[in-house]
């Protein structure tokens, strides 16, 4: 039961990093269209500078959000001014190909710098540490702080989008590009800015994941992925249906302890034997396949 | 009849392109003749491999338009029904080889009937999604020896062995190859010209029209990645008794399914000559950027750096490839 | 004899009925002109006929054959071809080749279908454009390559969506004669929809009209055009006006498009 309980907890509290992991994916697909491969590049380097900067001045990782968040938002702009602008004009083969192309330069730079070696954080205010909550569930505290950070940040864009002019002018632009331009909202400013947002709250997640998951210059393909997944199943574009999607796919994740629960729970020896920590990642790329087919709106897609 | 007359009629192309191909393709014989590195050789092979993947890809990516990022699982297929066959019932590669092709139509079939339900984007990652899924099957299945793969011990058999292709020098496997390409680009001049790729163009053009010329959409899409994966397999063969050491890592990984797509992409896809050339720039790129920058000036990845760099600009700037600078000029010219 | 009989044909968007309870029937070897204002469902029962999408409900009988449930390829094979209002050929595909896409229908084989198709472009006069691309003509040329392209198909019936859109009068005098050609020459039957009155008007031997989604009048067209509930639903008191003005006058002065 405990591995029950205990698999379900952990399923939540990934889920609602993921979800702020697939929240600049949808932003930026919602407003142009273009699905970014380098995702999960963002990510390893938020990773890496929530790792680097903790390690280079002893500041607990929480404290360097602000900073990942920063070089995020450059990153993000940079990435659009200078390259995705231009794909913009291009057929879909090419804007594919392209942000392919920005992964393998993120990556291979940061292999280039960082080495190929995983590293992970040993030290911080709550790394190690875990609390018993009762009935056998024992909570580790980095991943409940990690999980709180990231739905605050997720309720600040949410925010951001809903409750400000500038937010507004973005969510029109996205629905109406033409109509927006004619009202007057500079749409090209726009798509930066929705770069901006998708890489500092990637890099935040980053930041926030590296406190419980390893990083190497690799990491990226797999949130690529998982990030796709959320996206797919909350919606493309939809910003609630990412959140409630990465509780989803959170639990997808916990496949694996649900499997073993079942097993020593009813004692099924067959399903022992099934290595299922191997197929984690599987079931991510199964059901976005499965989610496609039955629903290709998502879950909650509002946008045609 | 018509079929082969058609396989070897190049007359719509100009005298230029017709000249050149032809001083390319005698090049390719007479390059073993020649004084060369053993490098200079691995990489020819390689260039030779990675054209018939990229006009494999062709088919379905450059006249059909849909882009397909999944190929590395067929590279997969053949590779592991080649490595298997021989090494558990000494079956030779000439059997083996259109095994594995069988079989991944097979596989093809099972998941392009629905995959082809998707469009543009979704289409394009949810090929990504089934070829790391048989990834993932591949690395624990211990019977294909999981993630560590399978290894063929060349001395075990007696070189050369035209029948099983294990050779000591890698001339045989030079002439292999040549002769498959020289098959597969016959094969692509047919195909360019036949009903089935007049098809595909069109829906690629647009899908409504294409369904109001007759053209079952769906179904010429799941034949032509038939067609497509029935290439990278054979390759993907030829792949596992050439390295004779297979894992699921470097045939089934996303870098593979990408690189294929972008030999077609940088030549330009859609043409005949595109994924030669993508491939006779890229794959001598990347060998010597890895030789030279990589092992010995120690710095790991600046290859791949300069390879996404390469992607980035040609898909900024030049969304057509090479071939599409050439066509351009022409244009004007005539015009 | 009926060539294609629409029944009781209802296609509905949501809680938008496109089409509201449409019949009628195109007789073997008729002209038949279908007009409307803009939104009144035209293209939508075109799509409904040509199997692009079923309809919500009604029957359709194409050739004697219940044919309701069938898709476009199949339609397409039975012999029933369609242009398309706005064809964005973005494409790499020439002139000739795009015929020959139309021809490959009835054959395999590559030379008979280019063969065929260098005599539907002779037929329709674009034999020195066929090695151009199609985006690189002009808007009339575009109209005729479609009309070659459905024509490669040999059909029985020829469905028109708006060929004379965007073209100017000396255009349309050809793609008048076009029309009359294929018509006439190649025996097709043909259904039209046209904003464009002159040509509605000087081609159809019958017209119907639809308006938010039903069939309000059909009859021959000078008839429909003085019927009081089409002049009030469609036509208007500018294009009554602008009738009589010209029927006095010069004919080929004014191309009425009452939708302007």
């Amino acid at each position: 039961m405990d591995i029950l309980l205990g698999s379900i907890a952990s399923g939540i509290l990934l889920g609602m990093v993921l979800s702020l992991v697939a929240l600049g994916l949808t932003v930026i697909f919602g407003l142009m269209d273009i699905v970014n491969f380098a995702h999960g590049e963002f990510l390893m380097i938020g990773m890496y500078t929530g790792l680097l900067t903790a390690q280079a001045t002893g500041l607990d990782p929480l404290l360097t959000l602000p900073l990942a968040a920063g070089i995020g938002f450059l990153l993000g702009v940079l990435c659009y001014g200078g390259f995705v602008k231009y794909l913009l004009r291009g057929p879909m083969i090419a804007q594919l190909l392209g942000t392919f192309g920005l992964m393998l330069v993120l990556r291979n730079i940061a292999l280039l710098f960082f080495g190929s070696e995983d590293r992970a954080l040993h030290h911080g205010l709550l790394v190690g540490k875990s609390f018993d909550v009762g009935m056998g569930i024992i909570i580790s505290a980095t991943k409940l702080a990690v999980a709180v950070l990231a739905v605050l940040s997720f309720v600040g864009v949410w925010l951001l989008m809903n409750r400000t002019k500038l937010g507004k002018a973005l969510t029109a632009t996205a629905l109406n590009r033409q109509g927006a331009r004619y009202m007057g909202i500079p749409t090209e400013r726009m798509n930066a800015l929705a770069w901006g947002i998708g890489g500092a709250t990637v890099t935040i997640a980053g930041a926030l994941i590296v406190n419980f998951w390893s990083v190497n210059p690799y990491v990226g393909l797999i949130f690529t992925m998982i990030a796709f997944t959320v996206v797919a199943l909350g919606g493309f574009g939809s910003v609630p249906g990412a959140f409630f999607a990465g509780l989803v796919v959170g639990f997808i994740m916990e496949i694996p302890g649900f499997w073993d629960f079942f097993a020593i729970t009813f004692n099924i020896s067959w399903m022992d034997a099934v290595p299922m920590t191997s197929f984690k990642y599987t079931w991510i790329y199964v059901s976005y396949f499965v989610i496609m087919l039955i629903s290709p709106r998502g879950l909650f897609g509002w946008k045609q | 009849m018509e079929a082969i007359r058609n396989a070897l009629d190049f007359s719509d192309f100009p005298r230029i392109d017709r000249m050149v191909a032809l001083a390319v393709v005698l090049l390719l014989v007479t390059f073993p003749l020649f004084p060369h590195s053993a490098f200079a050789m691995a990489t020819m092979i390689q260039f030779l491999m990675f054209s018939l993947y990229g006009m494999g890809w062709n088919t379905i990516g450059g006249y059909g338009g849909q882009v397909d990022l999944g190929k590395a699982q067929y590279v997969g297929i053949g590779a592991y029904t080649t490595t298997v066959c021989l090494l558990r019932w000494d079956i030779p590669f000439w059997v083996s080889m259109p095994l594995g092709a069988c079989l991944s139509i097979g596989w093809s079939f099972i998941i392009g009937y629905p995959l082809f339900q998707l469009k543009g984007h979704y289409f394009a990652i949810a090929t990504i999604a089934t070829s790391l899924v048989l990834k993932d099957i591949f690395e624990v299945w211990k019977f294909v020896g999981a993630a560590r793969g399978l290894g063929i011990l060349p001395f075990k058999y007696q070189t050369p062995d035209f029948l099983r292709l294990i050779f000591k020098e890698d001339v045989y496997y030079y002439y292999t190859i040549f002769g498959l390409f020289i098959i597969g680009l016959l094969y692509m001049n047919w195909f360019r010209k036949s009903r089935l790729g007049f098809q595909l163009r069109s829906i690629k053009d647009n899908e409504e029209v294409a369904r109001s010329l007759g053209i079952n959409v769906h179904w010429a899409k799941i034949k032509t990645y038939a067609i497509a994966t029935a290439f990278v397999s054979v390759v993907g063969s030829f792949h596992a008794v050439y390295v004779k050491n297979i894992e699921p890592e470097d045939t089934m990984s996303l870098d593979i399914s990408i690189l294929i797509a972008l030999m077609a992409m940088l030549g330009g896809a859609g043409s005949l000559w595109g994924p030669i050339i993508g491939a006779g720039v890229l794959i001598p790129l990347k060998s010597y950027l890895k030789e030279w920058l990589g092992a010995a000036a120690g710095l790991v990845g600046i290859d791949l750096i300069l390879y996404g760099l390469i992607i980035m600009i040609i898909s900024a700037f030049e969304p057509r490839g090479l071939w599409g600078i050439v066509e351009k000029i022409r244009r004007r010219k005539r015009i | 004899m009926a060539l294609l009989e629409v029944h009781n044909l209802v296609k509905a968007f949501g809680g938008l009925k496109a089409n509201d309870d449409v019949s009628f029937t195109v007789d073997q070897g008729e002209l038949l002109g279908l007009i409307g204002p803009n939104g009144a469902g035209k293209t939508t029962l075109f799509n409904c006929i040509a199997g692009m999408f079923p309809p919500t409900s009604g029957r359709i009988v194409f050739a004697g054959e219940d044919v309701t449930a069938l898709g476009a390829p199949e339609m397409a094979r039975r012999g029933l071809a369609r242009t398309f209002q706005v064809y964005v050929a973005a494409g790499d595909l020439n002139v000739l080749e795009n015929v020959m896409v139309g021809c490959f229908m009835h054959t395999r084989s590559q030379s008979k279908a280019r063969a065929l198709a260098e005599g539907i472009l002779d037929d329709i006069g674009l034999r020195d454009l066929k090695l151009n691309l199609v985006s690189e003509l002009p808007v009339a040329a575009q109209k005729r390559v479609t009309m070659a392209t459905a024509l490669a198909t040999s059909p029985r019936l020829l469905l028109l969506d708006e060929v004379a859109a965007g073209l100017n009068p000396s255009e349309i005098e050809d793609i008048m004669a076009g029309i009359r050609h294929i018509h006439a020459d190649l025996g097709i039957t043909v259904m039209l929809i046209e904003h464009v009155m002159e040509l509605v008007m000087n081609v159809s031997q019958r017209v119907i009209v639809l308006d938010y989604g039903k069939k309000i009048a059909e009859g021959p067209p000078r008839d429909v055009a003085r019927n009081p509930v089409v002049i009030k639903a469609y036509l208007g008191e500018r294009y009554v006006r602008e009738r009589k003005v010209s029927s006095d006058g010069d004919r080929h002065e004014h191309h009425g498009r009452a939708d302007s």
